[in-house]
């Protein structure tokens, strides 16, 4: 696949380019251009710390080849990433660590939670454990299971690059307020259930689906030439 | 004297050389025995203590070299207790075979007991656990502080009285280990809790003489998730999941010793086929967890084939536990008295095609790694431990192994029917990283024996006991008669009642002994639960053994050991 199909109608957005002089000339805007360059050389940051970890390294083997998404440079350097995994529980202790971490990393810069530890602090209702990375630092993708599958973590990866396409980010931690709340979950489980009906309803008002149905974005078949069904 | 907790004294008990020579020894200030389901438990008073331990230790009677396991006990509002807490020590003698549990107790007001660290060297970090989860303070302890949770913690977690949930926030993370001597040109180097050569999060901190380390320093616990502390409000069933993730390298195999724990306090065996698919699997897992750890000691050192290699075989490995039981990693796959449910019907077929590309890749591992010249020389001599240290620190499995120890439960206790397989456990000679990673992988070869006997004579019947107070009645009969309905209901709202009692439950894990030390006051949750973690004893000699070597070989050492946050930290 050349360049040239790539751009047309796949992967930008077709009112921004045009193809002139038979195919031989594209005209588009740079930014799209260089966003379509860094979400198809993401450079990973694995954050890994618990069984995620694990689960991660299978995702990045032979098998599931995250090659296939141009984001197999995976850098353990901050500072050389701008993609971060966060890959399993965060206990208390660790927090700032990862906060350390974060900031060092350069901008544009996004975050995938990694299972449920990572996003609410899964099963770990208790007294060491971050009830969520979203209490100090935002997370633009979650992936929830324990662990998520490798295919869940390719669709995450997928929702990156489609953030990364629009040039979103989050940019403030999402769970700031619950910082440091007791595990058990208790306080502010039926707060977060409110919150998250709320989201719904105007969501639902704009026409838009609720948050975390996964809604990725189906590419348009190829013309269909007819000749291959006879 | 006599807790409502402990069980009867049996006479069995009495007849044993520990309690004799203790007797005799301590006179007095000995209290007395117990045996439950075999478990020798004997209590002395809190001025006996260390007297105590150095004689199970020196006595050449009694050899308990392998110092195990030591942990806190609160009997909060217990009945009929005086003292609140209890401290617990856990022993073995490899030469004699036999396995110790020495108890003494401390009472509220005044918890304070003398160190074994000039006993075991391993207790050290135990006792730090016991001060920081409990508050126990041991007398003459070379550095009582915090091990497990973040220095600005407040309270004793494990306490009876402290909230499960009740967190607080660490703010700025201890930046110093080590100091450096005044007037000197050393300097300090950090590594970790992030770092690709911490596997995990593990930090150490290294005080550099040029690329000579001359002293070091671990922290750990950030990986502290207190699955102790909600396994003390999750029935047993529940907890099967939680241990999943202790060795998530291996999960299957801490579920099965965790049944098998608690089939010891039930009294309550798995059924044959149980059994036989519980081995098969546990040795799959260790081939997998042998895996990991050589492919990522190696990439460590900047060889990365290897573990392309490896993890081909690892992935259908997965994929065979997912055809058994629906998830690839934590697999929740035992139950209490059995499985979960019946292996698929090509299951045998499936393991001989997956047994067939382990030796494949092993085959091919093995050449690019064995008689690599690079490879041993960054692995030869280094990192060498001596049998003594290793069993003064409470090493076992692989690791033990390698430092020429021949100890290996499935043959020395042998459970799950592993008596009536054939097969062979190897050592090293000289203890350091080329002999663990040899003992690997002849391991790998081993537990290929083990699966292919099992296979060939692998029994039918049921996966489950159908004894009615452990084990849920078949669904169709939930459907169909009001008695299994009734039974299924008592048993979901109830759980399992074992009876009142201690045990410790023990199997071969993957990188060592994974103990269990339950304690049951006959409620549907365990009052206490220890989890003897071998990663726990292991990691605590690293900072030893790195002093005096090269940094690059402290990482060519720690990805040898195969210490895994989860269970080091659980």
């Amino acid at each position: 696949m050349g360049l040239l199909d790539l751009f047309k109608g796949k992967f930008v957005d077709p009112t921004w380019a045009g193809v002139h002089a038979g195919g031989d000339i594209i005209t588009t805007r740079l930014d799209a251009v260089v966003r379509w360059g860094r979400k198809s050389s993401i450079w990973p940051m694995p954050f890994g710390t618990a069984c995620c970890a694990i689960e991660f390294m299978a995702f990045t083997g032979s098998h599931y080849d995250v090659a296939r998404f141009g984001s197999e440079v995976l850098r353990f350097s901050p500072r050389q990433a701008d993609l971060m995994f966060v890959a399993g529980t965060i206990p208390d202790k660790l927090a700032p660590i990862l906060k350390t971490i974060y900031d060092q990393m350069p901008e544009p810069k996004w975050v995938l939670s990694m299972g449920v530890c990572a996003c609410s602090g899964g099963f770990y209702r208790s007294y060491h454990v971050m009830q969520g990375i979203d209490e100090i630092i935002p997370v633009d993708v979650y992936v929830p299971g324990c662990p998520p599958s490798p295919e869940g973590l390719l669709a995450g990866i997928m929702k990156i690059q489609e953030k990364i396409q629009r040039s979103q980010q989050a940019k403030a931690p999402q769970g700031q307020h619950r910082l440091g709340v007791p595990g058990d979950g208790a306080i502010d489980r039926r707060a977060r259930r409110g919150f998250w009906s709320k989201d719904d309803a105007e969501r639902e008002q704009k026409g838009l689906p609720p948050r975390g149905v996964l809604a990725l974005r189906v590419l348009p078949d190829e013309p269909e030439s007819g000749s291959h069904h006879g | 004297m006599a807790s409502t907790l402990e069980a009867p004294a049996a006479p069995s008990g009495a007849t044993s050389p520990a309690v004799r020579v203790l007797g005799e020894r301590l006179g007095q200030q000995m209290r007395g025995a117990t045996e439950f389901r075999g478990d020798l438990a004997i209590s002395v008073e809190r001025s006996a203590w260390v007297e105590a331990a150095r004689t199970l230790r020196d006595h050449p009677e009694l050899d308990f070299k392998l110092f195990l396991d030591l942990c806190g006990v609160d009997y909060l509002d217990k009945d009929e207790r005086l003292d609140r807490f209890e401290v617990v020590l856990h022993a073995y003698s490899v030469s004699k075979k036999h396995h110790v549990r020495l108890k003494t107790t401390l009472p509220e007001n005044d918890p304070t007991l003398d160190t074994l660290c000039g006993v075991y060297k391993g207790a050290n970090w135990f006792e730090r656990e016991a001060w920081d989860l409990y508050g126990l303070v041991f007398q003459r302890h070379p550095n009582l502080t915090r091990i497990l949770t973040h220095d600005d913690f407040v309270g004793h977690p494990m306490r009876k009285d402290y909230p499960t949930a009740k967190r607080h926030v660490l703010r700025k993370p201890k930046e110093w280990l080590l100091k450096v001597p005044e007037s000197s040109e050393r300097m300090i180097v950090n590594i970790g809790p992030s770092h690709p050569a911490m596997h995990g999060t593990f930090r150490i901190q290294a005080l550099m003489d040029g690329e000579t380390i001359r002293d070091a320093e671990a922290e750990i616990g950030y990986m502290h998730r207190n699955f102790e502390k909600m396994a003390e409000a999750r029935t047993y069933w529940q907890i099967i999941p939680y241990t999943d993730r202790l060795n998530y390298c291996s999960s299957f195999m801490n579920g099965h010793g965790w049944a098998l724990a608690v089939e010891k306090l039930l009294g309550v065996p798995a059924p044959p086929r149980a059994e036989a698919i519980r081995v098969i699997l546990s040795e799959f897992s260790r081939i997998i967890d042998h895996f990991v750890a050589v492919s990522t000691n190696v990439v460590d050192l900047g060889a990365i084939t290897p573990f392309f290699v490896v993890f081909r075989a690892r992935e259908e490995v997965y994929e065979l536990l997912e055809a058994c039981c629906g998830a690839r990693l934590t697999v929740s796959y035992v139950r209490i008295g059995g499985l979960a449910q019946d292996v698929p019907d090509d299951f045998e077929a499936r393991c001989r095609r997956v047994m067939a590309s382990i030796r494949d890749v092993t085959a091919q591992a093995e050449v690019l790694l064995t008689r690599n010249p690079i490879f041993a020389n960054r692995f030869r001599d280094i990192g060498v431990l001596s049998a003594e240290d290793a069993l003064d620190y409470g090493w076992v499995g692989p690791c033990l192994r390698g430092s020429g120890v021949a100890y290996d439960i499935r043959k020395d206790h042998p459970y799950s029917g592993y008596e009536q397989y054939d097969f062979d456990v190897p050592i090293g000679t000289v203890g350091d990283c080329y002999d663990r990673y040899l003992v690997r992988i002849e391991e790998i070869y081993q537990s290929l024996r083990i699966i292919e006997q099992a296979l060939a004579k692998l029994p039918k019947g049921p996966v489950i006991t159908d004894d009615k107070r452990v084990a849920l009645p078949p669904k169709s009969e939930v459907y169909s008669n009001i008695e299994a309905l009734m039974n299924h209901f008592k048993l979901v709202y109830e759980g399992i009642l074992p009876p009142r009692g201690e045990v410790y439950g023990y199997t071969e894990g993957a990188n060592g002994e994974l103990g269990y030390y339950i304690v049951s006051d006959g409620q549907k949750t365990p009052w206490r639960l220890k989890v003897r973690p071998p990663c726990f004893n292991i990691y605590q000699a690293y900072p030893e053994m790195i002093k005096g070597g090269l940094l690059a070989d402290a990482v060519a050492i720690i990805g040898g050991l195969n210490v895994v946050a989860g269970e080091l930290d659980r």
